[in-house]
């Protein structure tokens, strides 16, 4: 052990000490929150009202739409300033608005046809017609206005309508054994978000420790090494120093992430309110699932490495080994959508794909108690055995120079002794 | 068994694929001396080497380091400079000589208190908080060395110590290397500098094709070989030097040839020969050189085995 602990250490300083490593984890929030958070801010933020005129063909429903568009609010302000139109013949007043939106003085304007209350139509013509929520708005306020006005010519009280219509709004509400909690499809996203991390962590830090080989055997520090250590305790230390950085990282985002929460709590943010619950039992089974899912494959990943002699020649070799996650991947709709399946449970506890579809059925519905055991003890002895068989190529593979091994000659380096 | 020896090996065999590398190979360096492993390419010795250092295992036969079979332990006490240099070019120069310190099990604060005086022999204080991508090839070269010594092992392999070198380099370097005799290491190189390992070894062993071809000491082989090389400095066209009787092969260098001489050959027919048609300014009978020795020997085992 004394000569596993320099190794250890020397890969995880040298990495973490790394400007990529810096750059990865600070940044990586950053530019992740910034992806999601900046978007949604900007489309929810509206920018100055909407300043529009109403040519009305029938002349009586101008003064309806109108006050409804006049209550509009967004972020507290009016949504809508309303010009009267351009006096005039018809096409008179129609060419001056369009003059009017096009050199700005005018947003847009909204044409309510003479059939307009008969057949629901009207049109918007608009600088911009990509504002969607604008134009939702509007379209709803001239939709109620006119629905309104057929209901009262039929008779009938449009209020009274409206309530005896009212449609109705689903809330869904999780139910875990610890209690209930409103969800409003953040839970999906969520589980999909946890899955892409894990996803994206596991190839990461394998392909970290392909090039990591790789470099060490194309620089020929690796025969210094074994003159020292057994290729086996190097593969280990390897393995292990580098999962730990993966590890910190994950620590670094956890802790920011919990900063953020305390501090957008403390400014009143509504919207992190509406996050899922971040349980125990899910940062543990992440960090279970993480570790389960690295070492799997980046000892896979140490056994390409020393197969090879340059990045190039990896690719290849390194596809067919990362190709489980993207299946994995690709299974989650039906995951996510049946975690208690068969095929789900089935898929779940193939120790390749274990690591992604266990852990996105327990962020969905924490599965069977000894399903998840099962998963444990078949992906860990799936990685004993990956251990081994990755230790023997790697022992002989990373002395190897010049033609890369055919497959065959890979198996033969698996079962010779020394 | 005998522990007078550092480094004993009995009918060593490793083969790879059907191609076999090294065929029974015996031999023994005395501990203390100065111990040369020489072959021409492909001769085996990198093999040879890494089964010293328990990288490869043997198929046959037994390694013995310091009286003991060779295992985990025994490489502690060596220290192995690969042909192929490696260290890792990003890390800090003195980050990196402690952890392959530690590696070999020297405690980081033993080789840390170790080290300056190392870096200051060698001329490379200077650059101990640089990155060693940073170093030119000669500063590589001696950074290697350091890591090679750091865990003060009693036996050092050195494959090819002075390649990269300049010449003060390597005078600094041969100083370095008697030193460490003169305080009981045991030293193995393996070179091609002919030159290098006749001013340095004590003993040789020649290997080719995985076997060996000559073992002893340097000054019993060169007796055994005879004094039958003529050197010989001249002015003028020395082309009908080579078809003179007794004349067994010419070496030329540059400002002098040596002349191999057959066993009936009587040097002073070819001294008169030679004065009557050039202007000689040197004429020498000496030992061959181990280069000579060396073509010599590989060539006729080559001729043998074909």
């Amino acid at each position: 052990m004394s000569r596993l602990w320099p190794i250890v250490r020397r890969e995880y300083l040298e990495r973490v000490r790394s400007k990529a490593f810096i750059i990865a984890t600070v940044l990586g929030p950053v530019l992740m929150g910034g992806l999601m958070v900046i978007p949604a801010l900007v489309a929810g933020k509206a920018g100055k009202p909407l300043r529009l005129s109403i040519l009305d063909d029938s002349g009586a429903l101008a003064a309806p739409v109108e006050f409804q568009l006049a209550r509009l609010r967004r972020d507290g302000n009016p949504r809508f300033v309303i010009d009267p139109p351009p006096s005039g013949p018809p096409e008179a007043r129609e060419h001056g608005l369009k003059t009017a939106v096009i050199e700005g003085r005018l947003d847009g304007y909204l044409h309510l046809p003479a059939d307009s209350l008969q057949n629901a139509s009207a049109s918007y013509f608009g600088r911009n017609v990509s504002n969607m929520i604008d134009l939702r708005m509007m379209e709803d306020a001239v939709s109620d206005t006119l629905v309104g006005l057929r209901l009262a010519g039929a008779g009938l009280d449009p209020i009274k309508v409206r309530d005896l219509t009212k449609k109705v709004d689903l809330k869904t509400i999780r139910l875990t054994a610890e209690g209930e909690r409103e969800d409003r499809g953040a839970g999906a996203l969520f589980s999909i978000t946890l899955l892409m991390m894990l996803y994206t962590t596991v190839l990461m830090w394998g392909q970290a420790v392909l090039t990591g080989v790789i470099e060490e055997k194309s620089n020929r520090v690796v025969e210094v090494i074994v003159s020292s250590v057994t290729s086996t305790k190097l593969m280990a230390g390897k393995l292990l120093g580098v999962g730990a950085v993966g590890l910190t990282q994950f620590l670094v985002w956890v802790l920011s992430l919990a900063a953020v929460s305390v501090l957008g709590a403390n400014f009143g943010a509504g919207s992190l309110a509406h996050m899922p619950e971040v349980t125990f039992l899910l940062l543990a089974s992440f960090v279970l699932y993480f570790l389960l899912g690295y070492l799997l494959y980046s000892a896979l990943f140490a056994a390409v490495g020393a197969s090879v002699n340059t990045t190039q020649e990896a690719q290849s070799l390194a596809f067919p080994v990362f190709m489980p996650l993207v299946v994995g991947v690709m299974f989650f709709p039906m995951v996510l959508n049946a975690p208690d399946s068969t095929l789900s449970t089935v898929l779940s506890l193939i120790p390749l794909l274990t690591p992604l579809l266990m852990f996105l059925r327990i962020t969905v519905q924490v599965p069977p108690m000894w399903q998840i055991a099962l998963s444990i003890v078949l992906t860990g002895a799936s990685i004993a055995g990956v251990l081994w068989v990755a230790a023997r190529i790697y022992r002989v593979g990373i002395l190897m120079y010049g033609k890369r091994p055919t497959f065959p000659e890979i198996l033969r380096w698996v079962r010779s002794s020394g | 068994m005998s522990t007078d020896d550092a480094i004993r090996l009995t009918h060593v065999a490793k083969s790879f694929s059907g191609h076999s590398a090294v065929k029974d190979l015996s031999l023994a360096v005395p501990r203390g001396s100065v111990f040369g492993l020489l072959g021409p390419n492909g001769a085996g010795k990198t093999t040879t080497l890494r089964m010293v250092m328990n990288i490869l295992a043997p198929d046959n036969g037994t390694i013995e380091i310091l009286g003991a079979p060779a295992g985990p332990r025994s490489r502690d006490r060596i220290g192995y400079m690969p042909e192929e240099r490696g260290l890792y070019p990003r890390m800090v120069l003195e980050e990196q000589l402690l952890f392959l310190a530690e590696i070999k099990g020297t405690p980081r604060r033993e080789a840390a208190r170790r080290l300056p005086a190392w870096l200051e022999r060698l001329g490379l204080a200077d650059w101990a908080k640089r990155k060693v991508n940073e170093l030119s090839k000669g500063m590589q070269q001696k950074a290697q060395f350091i890591a090679t010594v750091l865990h003060e092992p009693e036996v050092l392999v050195l494959d090819e110590p002075m390649s990269g070198l300049d010449p003060v380099g390597m005078d600094n370097m041969r100083h370095v290397l008697l030193d460490l005799k003169r305080q009981g290491t045991t030293l193995i190189l393996s070179s091609h500098q002919m030159e290098t390992v006749e001013r340095l070894c004590d003993r040789v062993v020649l290997i080719d094709r995985g076997e060996k071809i000559l073992d002893g000491r340097v000054s019993d082989v060169k007796k055994e070989h005879g004094k039958n090389t003529l050197v010989l400095a001249f002015d003028g066209d020395g082309s009908f030097l080579a078809s003179l009787p007794g004349v067994g092969g010419i070496t030329h260098f540059g400002r002098h040839v040596e002349i191999r001489l057959t066993e009936a050959a009587d040097p002073q027919i070819l001294l008169r020969e030679a004065t009557a048609r050039l202007r000689v300014s040197r004429f020498e009978i000496v030992e061959p050189s181990l280069h000579d020795i060396f073509v010599a020997r590989v060539t006729a085992h080559g001729k043998a085995v074909a």
